[in-house]
């Protein structure tokens, strides 16, 4: 192929769009580039469990960033009763949230899977509310967090002086992005959830056990945001409502990415996050951040709305 | 046997007639009850109600109120307008308690207002800053506010800034700037600051709490360094006491002054080494136990009986709500509304907030009890109160290094 061949690709053209934009914003803004890429990691790091289980098991759970509490909860108790580091309690969050996921798959999730979409998203909503209420009888609505040295560290690059520890959201999502590929792609049981997912009555004859899949995808998924949320603790308080705005943004995510496409839900929340970040920079736009991560979402969908009609036409 | 019937029934009459008059005695002298709503979900509603418990029972050991036991029944507003305006009908219809106290946010009493006029029972009320409320409650001979209302908490700290200024020279604002979060409570409170503190420069811009979805200030914390301002505060909630702090010396911002404007603090924000210098607005701190001795008394009471410190100064507050309405009860010897009302009126209680409180006309209001709030620092992991002088615990550290 010539070179105004591969220029005449559609992605080719995105990924120098990408980049042109990038080199701009390196020169305009680069505070909102870097902190950008830096806040939309961590809504990718949020998004992907919760793209596990919607694309393989098929629901939409809206207890996920009551999960992603519950795991900051949890890695606060072990810091005040153990002295035990959030990043540390990482690998202790990943075995009790794999335990509460399964367990919560299995007395709940497990019954409503044939049952009609809405009865299942207002199951999620019943354990949101649960998880939420009960950290507020536990624990009250006063915020908790850590103080710890290294989340305010910086760097200083040519003239830039910026935060370096933020960056971990974003090596977590990439390393998460390509477990959860290889995963899935290469390992039997993965190969066998994406089977699940696209068809799982085809799944089922040919012998793949459905309902396990589900079992160990949902357990993987809590297991994952549990421990995401011993990260999230590092630089934000933990209250019981701290999760449902950011279960509300990684469904956005998925939606803009579309269902099963983990690689675009990282391109979509390092965009939104540019996005929000370079909003943000200008002075009185402070608020509008919100509306342009909603505006950005509704674009993209009408984009690809639009772009799927004249593809069939 | 005509003669024994007679007797039999005079009997019985007695009896009856001993059996209504100790029934009767015991209704009249049942305990004397205060009703309270407070959002006990909340670290401010949960101590403002243990230390109404502390109070109560400090009074009933000392004998009670006029003879009678003093109980006090709190239910829960959950920081909703309808659940408040309800627990209101419930203290009033069920429980029939003889006076209302308790509150904490102005969005729940502003619903609780019309249930509250329904009855016309005295209410002494703790919370509620909002002007919004004042405007509400204008009128109202049974109704007692104590908390400072918005536009007087505005006012002392423009008095209080003035005095520190006049006090240590070396200390002068010229230049503010203001982040507040972009709901009601922020921007609400920044355009009241902007007509207090005219004569300060001020900038503000919005950001998003973390209460409410937000959590990344560094944008307007780039837009306030590049503003160099004298003192930098910002009104969010106290989700974002901690973050802010972080990312502010992440980016290596450290105005002279920092000033954090929350409802309440995290209960570890003091351990951090961050809270060094930062300023903080409130009406109380533990350390006024140093210079205030019913302040000692309340602080040793309360550990005493919680095996906690109190952290919000809804706590001296709910202590003082119920010991002002004691005393005058025992003023007024009754607890008829006019005498009541004639004696809460000559209120003059030294509160363990520090000041002595009374009863004063506000703009639309005769019942006003706190006048303002004072100006704090975190120092060596405690507040202390730099302004006003007659309550100051310590010095101020100026300027704020972040470390």
């Amino acid at each position: 192929m010539t070179l105004l061949g591969r220029l005449g690709h559609r992605k080719v053209q995105l990924a120098l769009g990408a980049l042109a934009a990038v080199v701009l914003l390196l020169l305009w803004k680069p505070y909102a580039l870097i902190e950008g890429v830096q806040r939309g990691g961590l809504y990718a790091l949020i998004a992907l469990p919760m793209a596990l289980i919607l694309g393989i098991v098929g629901i939409i759970n809206l207890a996920h960033g009551e999960f992603m509490m519950l795991g900051a909860y949890f890695a606060y108790i072990l810091f005040r009763s153990a002295g035990m580091d959030p990043l540390v309690a990482i690998l202790p969050a990943l075995g009790a949230f794999a335990i509460l996921g399964a367990l919560t798959y299995i007395l709940t999730i497990r019954r409503a899977l044939k049952a009609p979409e809405l009865n299942q998203l207002l199951l999620t909503f019943g354990l949101a509310m649960m998880a939420s209420q009960f950290a507020n009888l536990l624990w009250t609505s006063q915020p908790y967090k850590p103080s710890l040295m290294y989340v305010y560290s910086s760097m200083r690059v040519g003239g830039l002086t910026f935060g370096s520890y933020a960056f971990v959201y974003v090596a977590a999502a990439l390393a998460l992005l390509v477990g959860l590929l290889l995963f899935l792609r290469r390992t039997r049981l993965g190969k066998a959830a994406l089977a699940v997912g696209q068809n799982p009555r085809g799944a089922k004859l040919v012998g793949i056990d459905v309902n396990r899949t589900y079992l160990l995808i949902f357990t993987l998924a809590i297991a994952l945001i549990g421990a995401i949320g011993a990260m999230f603790l590092t630089r934000h308080s933990v209250f019981p409502s701290v999760g449902s705005s950011y279960t509300m943004k990684s469904f956005c995510l998925i939606a803009m990415a579309g269902i099963g496409n983990l690689v675009g839900i990282v391109w979509g929340g390092l965009a939104l996050g540019v996005a929000e970040a370079l909003v943000s920079s200008f002075r009185g736009y402070g608020g509008w951040a919100d509306v342009v991560f909603f505006a950005v979402l509704v674009a993209v969908i009408m984009g690809r709305s639009y772009w799927m009609r004249r593809l069939t036409a | 046997m005509f003669a024994g019937s007679k007797i039999a029934r005079g009997t019985l009459l007695a009896v009856v007639a001993v059996f209504g008059l100790v029934f009767l005695a015991g209704a009249q002298e049942g305990a004397i009850k205060l009703g309270a709503v407070l959002p006990l979900g909340d670290i401010t509603g949960a101590q403002a109600a243990k230390a109404m418990e502390l109070a109560v029972d400090e009074i009933n050991a000392a004998g009670g109120v006029l003879g009678r036991e003093l109980e006090v029944i709190v239910i829960d507003s959950e920081f909703d307008a309808a659940k408040g305006a309800a627990a209101i009908d419930r203290l009033a219809t069920v429980d029939e308690v003889d006076i209302f106290i308790g509150g904490m946010s102005s969005g729940v009493h502003l619903g609780q207002i019309p249930t509250l006029k329904k009855y016309e029972k005295v209410t002494v009320w703790i919370g509620a800053a909002s002007s919004l409320v004042e405007e509400a409650v204008q009128g109202l001979d049974w109704y007692f506010h104590i908390h400072p209302w918005d536009y007087l908490q505005g006012q002392s700290y423009v008095d209080g800034w003035a005095a520190i200024e006049e006090e240590y020279p070396l200390i002068t604002i010229d230049k503010a700037f203001w982040a507040y979060e972009d709901g009601a409570f922020g921007t609400g409170s920044y355009q009241g600051s902007l007509i207090a503190h005219e004569d300060w420069e001020n900038i503000g811009d919005s950001f998003t709490s973390a209460a409410l979805g937000g959590g990344d200030y560094r944008s307007i914390l780039r837009l306030a360094q590049e503003e160099d301002p004298d003192i930098f505060i910002w009104v969010g909630y106290g989700s974002d006491a901690l973050p802010i702090m972080e990312q502010a010396i992440e980016i290596g911002f450290t105005p002279p002054l920092f000033v954090g404007s929350p409802p309440g603090w995290p209960a570890d924000f003091g351990e951090s080494p961050l809270a060094e210098g930062v300023i903080a607005y409130g009406m109380w701190a533990p350390s006024i136990s140093n210079v205030s001795a019913v302040s000692q008394a309340f602080w040793d009471g309360y550990i005493a009986m919680y095996d906690e410190e109190p952290a919000t100064y809804f706590a001296p507050l709910g202590y003082t709500n119920v010991y002002v309405v004691v005393e005058a009860i025992e003023r007024a010897g009754t607890l008829e509304k006019e005498a009541l009302i004639d004696a809460l009126e000559a209120t003059e209680y030294e509160s363990p907030v520090g000041e002595t409180l009374t009863f004063t006309a506000s703009n639309l209001i005769d019942h006003q009890g706190f006048q303002g709030q004072k100006i704090l620092q975190w120092q060596d992991g405690e507040q202390q109160v730099i302004w006003p002088f007659e309550f100051a615990t310590a010095l101020p550290r100026y300027p704020f290094t972040g470390r």
